[in-house]
């Protein structure tokens, strides 16, 4: 019996350290997809807007066309300041000349030109002007202009350096996958995840599956009382495992984006989608670290409850519940033991708890997707900030197998315990 | 039997408060579920997706200062001058050139009489004397009043035909939801519509904690009573089973009453573009509130089986359980010896205590809190910008709801009947 539990216990110990390593895989996957798909990267980023603003100013400028209103109102102005022009011609002319050329010419001006004559031909000079304006080859000639003045801010240091490292991030990242190109890339990762996932639950119902399979022993085992406290040393060792996987396995990851930005800017069609704002997965420890990194103290002490109720409280227990079953009486009825033994095993459930909280709160909000969907409204084009790909992980269901585990063991020790249980 | 009469009044009275106690609970929750319909509907209409996130709010707000700026445009004199001075100069380099090129060497003979003509007539440099009046006359006649109107209402049209190639997919979906809560509170502009809002919560906020306390006095009175009559013996028994009801009133309102809200929003940002700004009042990011009941509601909707594992789990260990105590701690107490020594009462009477983790979702509610608050917090302060043209600034509204403090007192409650329970039991334990 000892030699085939120490084989399930070095399966489940194997399953572990497999499930670990998965973990740390995906964790480092996911993270390299929320990379190539953050907002930075897309909605942000200079590269992505060039083109976009290239064809913006050349349809603009190159297609800029007057209505008849503002042609009409146009041509009035002009044929205004003309007539005012030739107003003051006249004027210049009229004013009674002093030397003899004068004399000649205002004479000679006034045989020539007739004032009427040119003021009659005032609307057809202010359409060809206006004609002149908004001819094609000067609007070519304009979004030329713009274009060269757009690519020279293109090229400028600071915008180059940054699409530079931009490059060498993305060449980095298709080189490591052996891919070439964003989408493929993204299809790769997602299979691959997907591929993670999968292997990820086989192990982890795997390792459960051993602890049920200790859990049935004890069933079978029952009667023997000699064997008990063997099994239960042995029990001890496999929730040490579940306790360890459980902690640095990842336990939840929040993803949040924006899921379509979709507009039109000046007859150009704008679409981003799928914007990663910010994503973390995070393993119970991490969570920790999370809370004593921020400023205000009330936050460190939930990190630090949280900490002693995950670690502190469950290696606690565990011992005592050995030195409790194993040791003399005078040691086993020490209260503190006892207390650790038996009561404590229900706090680890507070750890369980938060995060089953927060996942409510920031993961699963389908608020607003849910009110918009009561009034028939699609949300599939509308700016959404959304973490629906907030889910738990694998090192959740371990950890709550183990405050479990734990609490049904404290459970049979009280049964087959030689010492006082209360 | 001289306490019979007390008896009746007693257990009157305590019927009262005990009624009095559902009542209030009863009413708050009606209250709470109003006050988180009301905030949803608040947060759908305030969405940061009909407001910072929609283009179409953008390019209003921005043509509006656009057009404010054309119909504020008026001709300075330094710009007077400057106009002066380009028109001059242009005038003058049309005056050199036409001179410069009758002046080329003529070969026609009509070419000719006309250079001869234009030298007799024509002096250069009174035509370039002459290009200052008529620079003057040209400016004078732009900077009119009726030529700048004339060209405001060129500029303001070309920039309204811009905006029209400026829109995104919200306007429809806006429309229906201003149509839908302007319609559910009988208002039809946005000012009225936030005043109503803020007006019937306040009414809410003012009812709810009248309501807590008329609760929690009326269960801290029968516990008084109680208390005082410790001594009756014969009287332990109805007072025991009241004190049980009190209990489960207390557990019901505080499993379906919200224990924490979670309300974060932009309350102001205003962006300052060209002597005009750009403002966008109270943008709701993220709003949320649960109650411990639609806490799991929540996660066993997932089609997720570990989200509904959890779910279930909090379900069995934080209202199951602690309800089947109550119904066995009455049983116990109430039946004869017979059943209530059997081991399944006796189990679930005393020995649940382990299992029963509404303490710990207690403790974890609060841990939530904190943590949660703290992380917003820091977060939001992050977005908080202070220049001289952006200014951007975020509230966080988390806050602990009166489930949280009803359910604590439940939790306090319990520990106290598990006690009495254990001192007044009409059966030995063990």
């Amino acid at each position: 019996m000892i030699f085939g539990l120490a084989v399930l216990l070095a399966g489940e110990a194997f399953f572990g350290y497999r499930l670990h390593q998965l973990s740390a895989r995906q964790e480092a996957i996911k993270a390299d997809h929320a990379e190539v798909n953050n907002i930075t990267y897309g909605l942000l980023s200079v590269e992505q807007w060039q083109d976009e603003v290239a064809q913006i100013v050349n349809q603009q400028v190159r297609h800029l066309t007057l209505t008849k209103k503002q042609k009409r109102l146009l041509q009035s102005e002009v044929e205004e300041i003309l007539y005012a022009l030739i107003d003051k011609a006249e004027k210049m002319v009229d004013k009674k000349p002093t030397s003899l050329g004068g004399k000649i010419r205002k004479l000679i001006v006034k045989t020539f030109v007739k004032a009427d004559k040119i003021r009659a031909q005032v609307p057809s000079f202010a359409r060809s002007i206006i004609a002149k304006a908004d001819n094609p080859d000067q609007k070519a000639k304009l979004s030329d202009l713009a274009m060269s003045k757009f690519t020279e801010v293109q090229q400028s240091k600071t915008v180059d350096s940054t699409l530079k490292a931009n490059h060498a991030l993305f060449n980095a990242m298709y080189h490591k996958y052996g891919v070439d190109d964003t989408p493929t890339l993204n299809h790769k990762l997602d299979k691959l995840l997907s591929q993670i996932r999968v292997d990820m639950y086989q192990y982890c119902f795997l390792m459960l599956g051993c602890v049920v399979v200790v859990l049935a022993l004890w069933w079978l085992l029952r009667k023997r009382v000699d064997l008990h406290a063997t099994l239960f040393i042995l029990s001890l060792l496999f929730a040490f495992i579940l306790l360890a996987v459980g902690l640095s396995a990842s336990m939840i990851e929040v993803d949040c984006r924006i899921q379509t930005l979709d507009f039109t800017v000046l007859g150009q069609h704008v679409t981003f989608k799928d914007q990663v704002l910010f994503y973390e997965s995070k393993s119970i420890l991490g969570v920790v670290e999370v809370l004593v990194k921020q400023p205000a103290a009330d936050s460190i002490g939930v990190g630090i409850l949280i900490l002693c109720f995950s670690i502190l409280f469950p290696v606690m227990k565990l011992s005592s519940t050995g030195i409790h079953l194993l040791s003399r009486k005078q040691i086993a009825e020490n209260r503190i033991i006892k207390y650790f033994a038996f009561q404590s095993g229900k706090w680890s459930m507070a750890d369980v708890i938060v995060i089953a909280i927060l996942m409510t709160y920031i993961g699963l909000n389908g608020l607003l997707d849910k009110q918009l969907a009561l009034l028939n409204i699609h949300s599939q084009d509308l700016t959404l900030i959304t973490t629906n790909n907030t889910a738990l992980q694998p090192g959740y269901i371990i950890f709550i197998s183990f405050v479990l585990y734990g609490l049904i063991l404290s459970t049979i020790l009280k049964y087959i315990t030689p010492n006082d249980a209360h | 039997m001289k306490y019979t009469f007390i008896n009746i009044i007693l257990l009157l009275g305590l019927t009262a408060l005990l009624g009095g106690a559902a009542f209030s609970g009863s009413r708050l929750a009606a209250l709470s579920a109003e006050r988180e319909s009301i905030k949803e509907d608040y947060s759908l209409a305030n969405s940061v997706t009909f407001g910072l996130f929609s283009v179409d709010q953008w390019r209003d707000r921005v043509s509006d200062v656009i057009n404010h700026q054309i119909n504020g445009f008026h001709i300075t004199k330094a710009q007077r001058k400057a106009l002066q001075v380009a028109i001059e100069k242009e005038m003058h380099s049309l005056v050199s050139k036409t001179v410069a090129e009758i002046n080329q060497p003529q070969k026609s003979i009509g070419g000719k009489l006309k250079k001869l003509a234009f030298n007799a007539l024509v002096d250069a440099d009174e035509l370039h004397a002459q290009v200052r009046p008529f620079a003057k006359t040209i400016v004078a006649k732009i900077s009119s009043p009726e030529s700048e109107k004339k060209l405001k209402t060129i500029a303001g049209s070309k920039i309204n035909q811009l905006t029209a190639q400026i829109y995104d997919s919200t306007r429809v979906a806006n429309y229906t939801v201003t149509q839908y809560v302007y319609k559910k509170y009988h208002v039809n502009n946005p000012i009225s519509f936030n005043q109503q809002i803020n007006e019937r919560l306040a009414v809410i906020e003012h009812a709810k904690f009248q309501l807590i306390w008329v609760m929690l006095g009326c269960v801290v009175a029968a516990l008084l009573l109680w208390l005082s009559l410790r001594k009756q013996v014969q009287l332990q028994t109805p007072l025991f089973i009241f004190a049980l009801l009190f209990a489960f009133v207390l557990l019901a309102t505080g499993s379906l009453v919200p224990v924490i809200e979670v309300d974060a929003r932009i309350s102001s940002l205003d962006l300052a573009l060209m002597d005009g700004t750009v403002q966008f009042r109270n943008q709701v990011l993220f709003y949320q509130s649960k109650s411990i009941l639609g806490i799991v509601h929540t996660l066993i909707s997932q089609s997720k089986p570990d989200a509904i594992a959890v779910g279930s789990l909090i379900m069995l260990f934080v209202i199951i359980l602690p309800l089947l105590r109550l119904i066995a701690k009455g049983i116990y107490v109430l039946s004869k010896r017979k059943i209530a020594r059997s081991p399944v009462v006796k189990y679930l009477t005393f020995e649940l205590g382990k299992w029963d983790m509404a303490d710990v979702m207690i403790v974890g509610i609060l841990m939530t809190y904190i943590g949660l608050n703290g992380i917003l917090k820091s977060q939001l302060s992050n977005l908080n910008i202070h220049t001289e043209s952006l200014n951007v600034i975020t509230s966080n509204g988390t806050s602990l709801q009166p489930g949280y403090f009803i359910f604590a007192g439940y939790v306090v409650f319990s520990w106290l009947l598990s006690y009495v329970l254990k001192k007044v039991s009409p059966h030995d334990k063990f």
